[in-house]
């Protein structure tokens, strides 16, 4: 008989490994009998960490204070209040409360989500004593979790405000998932969750061209992580020590948490900084224009439309101050959207006079005159003349190729249909 | 009843027939097929059948029902239900697992909803789980349920969850949803990976439907078992035990098959009580143009010559084509026929995958309210799909299976009135099968629904998804494995990590996203057309960048995409440039060729252990069990298009395939061919053509495609366990049958897929029908030496192969 025969799993697709290098004599027969992986005895002593007992069993524990603060000082109570409302409008009184914030960062076995998914490492930090206090609660392995869960759980009773970085996406519904697996847990309840990611992107991405943790750090906190692990590598690492593999990578993961941990609390301060007294915290123009984006989506119209205008006087003022074109483009346009909406129809005006041009928003600018002219000015003959000038400039950019034919289409039936009845109701 | 002809005015687009008008649907129909067949009727309809009005079987509303209930139902003039609809809801409510046995428009669907909406009125916790082989049968299911909704105050929930479920709405159905419809490709891919977000679900379910269970066979079949045991896994977590209720069209085997995919009893309800309409059935056999050569007039002619007789006499029909392409073929000569009158729509219309759901929509509705006379479509109509009842139904070719053949004649004619179906076969062998027995088709079906849920590659690959979803334990069963063993190799294989008594997934990828539940593994070969410079028709990028135009299986990659190869891909032609073996990938340029390649394969079976053996008649034996299957392709033929001629050919080095799979098998004893009154050359083609015979037939009664199974001869073992040389048995090489005399051979029909999918056990078991068949497609086939449609080509040497397979089957049959 063949091997085959003999063994019906030699065969099968569905067992080849998983991975072409694995560690050295991985699991190989060894059953369920030594369950802490070797390196986990190094691991605690590298780290200064220990062993935690409760009554799910036991997982490693660790806490450090950190005395510098990345970036700015922990904030003092009571949080500002407007900068609050930016951040979460309908949240709890609690949020002001600087005790009652909780940072959390996970480090997971993959990063597809779904209930093999496993936050092997979560950290935590809280302000404290002038700095940051971390506390981790790490997994030696799989049948560690209760209790690591168990122990977070207390913590997060002790405050209730979550603070996290993408956390509102992956983090916390993947902490979810791990609370509901074990059946027996009750999953922490959070009086309110900010997440910082959005509020970062609003102001920094336009200028770093990402908005990643260790990209914010080194350019708007000015603080540099030195080495670090590599975020993609950190589910083998762990895998890698599962099955009897060194402890110094899991080690580094560990300061990689606590990094990740301290520069959440740094952009979070920055944050905060920026959006309470953006007069005198704005390193540039962009973030003050990042403000006023913040307050236009949540609907404080007034502040925005007092930083755009700050804005803009400043750009005339000195070069330095300049944004973008794009960006300016865009304040103004916004700018005159909201001035618009206040019936402040003599700025919205003379804002849409100097944007008209060869762009999206020098079309829209026509446009809006067009309308304006027509409808509220009642000076038809001045808004067929301002739909014949934008029909000549999106003609002149189709003859440069300057503008995407889809785009260029659009905006040319656009203008002929206002052109043609603009010339019906016109007398001849 | 039967008044439906000229019932609606369609103008003059479709011409009334100038003769006395016909007073009845069936005088309409008879007027027909005269005209159709007025020459060699005899010959041309092999099968006209009456199937006789039958009269309802009425059960009061079981009274422990909910007042809501009855009230809704009553509300859409349902007071009194069908005997079967009786049975199945005293069923749902003993708590037992059952498959209702059901023929198209008998009210199935009211054998679940009924229960499954009583029991949320009774308790609003509830939650029931629908699940569909496809999503257009998940959506046309919403509207019923919607419907029933607005008539229950909206008391209740109702979802599909499906690709096509845009992200912001998951969450809403998750928590709201009483009854989610789904299908066993989104289940297995995202709602178990992802159970914890359905907590309410699973805590709550009590109800599983699985919905037209029959096409639930094979590999697909098989999946779904796999899925319903990790569903299974996941209720238990939750607290839940979900009783299931199944649909099924008519098999042979519905508790069988219901209990192999759910893995329980299961009770089988096959009574039926709803009322049909009289039925005409007739089966079309296009007359022989070349009696010689056994040549017959283009079946595809003569399906559209069929509907435009039944157009012309305002028969509102459906015409069913086997292909997309025949789809539309079909429907220009229709519509060339039946020309729109100015300013009206289209009469005739075709419906296929690929139309949009708006124009689906519209053809659909228009079906209902007789706007729209004729419809072209595949299978997409098969199933599902309210278009209403229909006059007539025209099949162009066999649908592949019974139970297909009358769910598509089950569109003309679904409650009262009669109608008529037309089956037109074409040439192929089941077809012709078919038409010259029409017995077999009207009698009580043998055909059988067969899966292997231990099939070994897609057990283990559901394992691993079952681990991802929830740690195993030791304690667990999941099929009829050696679980800890499995779970050792898996954890080995680095997949899986023990702790804690439980094997927990170890691995960064989700497990599900390379399952596919279609196919048996995803080793699967990337074709990538690397002539991206070359102008013009490689639309798209120009930019010199690969593109990958497709996937091919691992079984099929080395006979479809060997080097030099032309591969056909969306009707276009490309030619193989190079086969990396290791890296799965195959590259290739498009052409221009005026011929395609066939790949000579070698293939040997080897018997690995017996389940079952017998002696039979003969001298012979039939057994089943584990066989070792080894491919190669050593070389390829260019084939001529159109004329079919060889045009050269070419050897190829490729590495050998093998494969463990099981197979059934018939030894014919030295005995019984020392005594066969023909040559040695006869005496290999009877032997080569009986196996082409039986592989038709095999594939008729498991209800699959022939490229599910594979078939060749080999040598019986020596009893002294000496290993036999091997064995050539060429598929489509007629001029190696001459190899040699074989000493007492097996002819092997094997699952053509890895472990297997439960063909072989249900082969040997309805051996006697197996015989009995393949005797009658050969003996009823009118050719004189063998013809592709019974036992093959005739070899160059091998003049009396056909009577040889015939005489070998008589001493086979005692």
């Amino acid at each position: 008989m063949s091997t085959a025969a003999q063994d019906p799993f030699a065969r099968l697709a569905a067992l080849k490994p998983a991975r072409r290098r694995t560690v050295p004599d991985a699991d190989a027969a060894r059953g369920f009998a030594p369950e802490i992986p070797d390196g986990a005895g190094r691991l605690a002593e590298i780290l200064g960490a220990a062993p935690r007992r409760n009554r799910f069993g036991e997982h490693l524990g660790l806490r450090r204070w950190f005395a510098e603060s990345i970036g700015c000082e922990a904030p003092l109570a009571p949080l500002d209040s407007g900068a609050l409302r930016l951040l979460a409008p309908n949240a709890p009184e609690e949020i002001a409360d600087p005790g009652q914030w909780l940072f959390l960062d996970t480090e997971t076995t993959g990063l597809a989500g779904g209930s093999g998914t496993y936050a092997f490492l979560v950290g935590i930090a809280w302000w404290d004593a002038g700095g940051l206090e971390v506390e981790q609660f790490f997994m030696r392995e799989h049948s560690e979790e209760h209790s690591l869960l168990v122990a977070l759980a207390e913590r997060m009773a002790e405050r209730r405000v979550l603070v996290t970085f993408n956390g509102k996406t992956f983090d916390w519904p993947l902490l979810e998932t791990r609370y509901r697996m074990t059946r027996a847990i009750r999953p922490p309840a959070p009086r309110a969750h900010l997440d910082f990611l959005h509020p970062a992107r609003s102001l920094w991405r336009t200028r770093l061209g990402s908005a990643r943790l260790p990209e914010l750090e080194r350019h708007v906190l000015g603080w540099n992580r030195g080495t670090d692990v590599m975020s993609e590598l950190i589910p083998q690492v762990y895998y890698d020590f599962l099955r009897g593999g060194p402890p110094e990578p899991v080690a580094q993961v560990f300061q990689h948490n606590q990094m990740d941990l301290r520069g959440l609390a740094g952009i979070a301060g920055r944050v905060l900084a920026v959006l309470a007294d953006t007069e005198a915290h704005a390193q540039d123009a962009l973030e003050i224009f990042g403000v006023s984006r913040i307050c236009e989506r949540r609907g404080e119209r007034c502040r925005a439309r007092k930083l755009y205008e700050g804005l803009i006087a400043s750009q005339a003022a000195s070069a330095e101050a300049a944004l973008p074109a794009e960006t300016s483009l865009a304040a103004r346009r916004s700018l005159a959207l909201l001035a618009k909406r206040d019936g402040d129809f003599v700025v919205a005006r003379e804002l849409w006079e100097a944007m008209r041009g060869c762009s999206r928003e020098g079309f829209e600018a026509s446009e809006h005159l067009a309308i304006y002219y027509e409808h509220r000015a009642r000076e038809p003959r001045r808004a067929t003349a301002i739909v014949r000038e934008a029909l000549a400039e999106l003609r002149r950019a189709e003859r440069r190729g300057s503008l995407a034919p889809g785009a260029s289409k659009a905006w040319r039936l656009r203008f002929e249909h206002r052109l043609a009845r603009l010339e019906r109701r016109l007398p001849s | 009843m039967a008044g439906t002809a000229g019932m609606v005015g369609m103008g003059t687009g479709l011409a009334a027939r100038p003769r006395t008008a016909p007073q009845t649907a069936l005088d309409i129909f008879e007027d027909a097929l005269a005209t159709l067949a007025a020459r060699h009727r005899e010959e041309v309809l092999t099968a006209v059948r009456h199937i006789p009005a039958r009269e309802a079987q009425f059960r009061p509303m079981p009274a422990w029902l909910t007042p809501e209930i009855r009230a809704a139902y009553a509300a859409k003039g349902i007071g009194q239900i069908y005997s079967h609809q009786a049975s199945a809801i005293e069923m749902a409510r003993s708590g037992r697992d059952f498959v209702v046995v059901t023929p198209t428009a008998s009210g199935k669907t009211l054998c679940y909803n009924l229960p499954v909406l009583n029991a949320i009125l009774e308790n609003t916790n509830m939650r029931a789980l629908y699940l569909f082989p496809t999503k257009a049968l998940a959506q046309d299911q919403l509207a019923e349920l919607h419907d029933l909704a607005g008539r229950l105050d909206d008391r209740f929930g109702v979802f599909t969850y499906d690709g096509d479920t845009p992200g912001d709405a998951r969450k809403a159905i998750r928590e709201r949803g009483h009854i989610i419809l789904s299908n066993p490709d989104m289940l297995h891919s995202g709602i178990l990976p992802h159970h914890t977000k359905w907590m309410r679900l699973f805590e709550n379910l009590r109800y599983i439907v699985l919905d037209e269970l029959h096409t639930y066979r094979g590999v697909f079949g098989s999946h779904l078992a796999n899925v319903l045991r990790r569903l299974a896994r996941i209720c238990r977590f939750y607290g839940s035990a979900p009783q299931f209720i199944c649909c099924s069209a008519t098999i042979a085997n519905p508790g069988e098959l219901a209990e192999q995919l759910i893995g329980r009893q299961t009770e089988v309800i096959e009574e039926n009580g709803a009322p049909a309409g009289e039925k005409l059935f007739v089966f079309y056999n296009p007359p022989m143009v070349n009696r010689n050569l056994g040549i017959r007039r283009s079946y595809l002619n003569e399906t559209a010559r069929v509907a435009k007789e039944l157009l012309a006499r305002k028969m509102q029909t459906i015409v069913f084509a086997n292909s997309r392409l025949h789809t539309e073929v079909l429907l220009t000569y229709l519509q060339r026929a039946n020309p729109a009158q100015p300013g009206a729509p289209e009469p005739v219309r075709g419906y296929r995958g690929g139309y949009l759901p708006g124009e689906r929509r519209e053809i659909e509705r228009g079906l209902r309210e007789g706007r729209v006379r004729g419809v072209v479509t595949t299978n997409a109509l098969e199933m599902g799909i309210d278009i209403g009842s229909l006059d007539a139904c025209v099949m162009g070719g066999y649908a592949g299976s019974i139970a297909s053949t009358w769910q598509r004649a089950g569109r003309a004619g679904r409650r009262s009135g009669t109608s008529c179906t037309v089956l037109v076969a074409s040439s192929a062998p089941l077809d012709q099968f078919i038409v010259q027995h029409p017995d077999y088709f009207f009698g009580r079906t043998p055909e059988r629904a067969c899966v292997e849920p231990d099939n070994l590659e897609i057990l283990v690959n559901h394992l691993k998804c079952a681990a991802f979803e929830l740690p195993i334990t030791e304690d667990e069963r999941f099929g009829g494995v050696d679980l800890p063993a499995l779970c050792e190799r898996l954890t080995t294989a680095g997949f899986l990590h023990p702790s804690g008594g439980n094997w927990h997934w170890a691995e960064e990828s989700y497990p599900a996203d390379t399952v596919s539940l279609r196919s048996v593994t995803s080793d699967n070969f990337v074709i990538i057309d690397i002539a991206g410079d070359t102008e013009g028709d490689t639309a798209g990028e120009g930019d010199g960048k690969p593109d990958v135009i497709g996937e091919v299986d691992f079984s099929s990659a080395l006979t479809t995409v060997h080097p030099k190869a032309i591969y056909l891909h969306q009707g276009r032609q490309y030619h193989v440039e190079r086969l990396d073996f290791d890296e799965r990938k195959a590259y290739v340029k498009p052409v221009n060729a005026d011929y395609f390649t066939d790949a000579i394969k070698y293939t040997q079976v080897r018997a690995l252990e017996i389940a079952q053996e017998e002696r039979i008649a003969g001298p012979a034996a039939r057994a089943h069990g584990d066989v070792l299957v080894r491919s190669q392709v050593v070389g390829f033929k260019k084939i001529k298009f159109f004329t079919n001629e060889n045009a050269g050919h070419g050897k190829l080095e490729l590495p050998e395939n093998e494969m463990h799979t099981t197979a059934f098998w018939i030894t014919l004893e030295r005995e019984l061919l020392a005594r066969l009154p023909f040559d040695l050359s006869d005496r290999q083609g009877g032997i080569f053509g009986l196996l082409h015979a039986l592989e038709s037939m095999a594939a008729l009664l498991l209800m699959c495609d022939r490229r599910d199974l594979g078939s060749a001869v080999g040598e019986r073992a020596p009893c002294n366990g000496k290993e036999t040389d091997w064995q050539d048995a060429p598929a489509g090489m007629p001029d190696s049958a001459n190899a040699k005399e074989f000493f007492e051979p097996n002819l092997y029909l094997y699952d053509a897929y890895p472990g297997g999918i439960g063909f072989s056990e249900p082969l040997y078991r309805a051996y006697d029908l197996l015989l009995r068949q393949t005797r009658d497609l050969i003996a009823a086939c009118p050719c004189e030496k063998g013809c592709p449609s019974c036992v093959g080509p005739r070899g160059e040497k091998a003049e009396r192969s056909k009577e040889a397979a015939l005489e070998i089957l008589e001493r086979l049959r005692g």
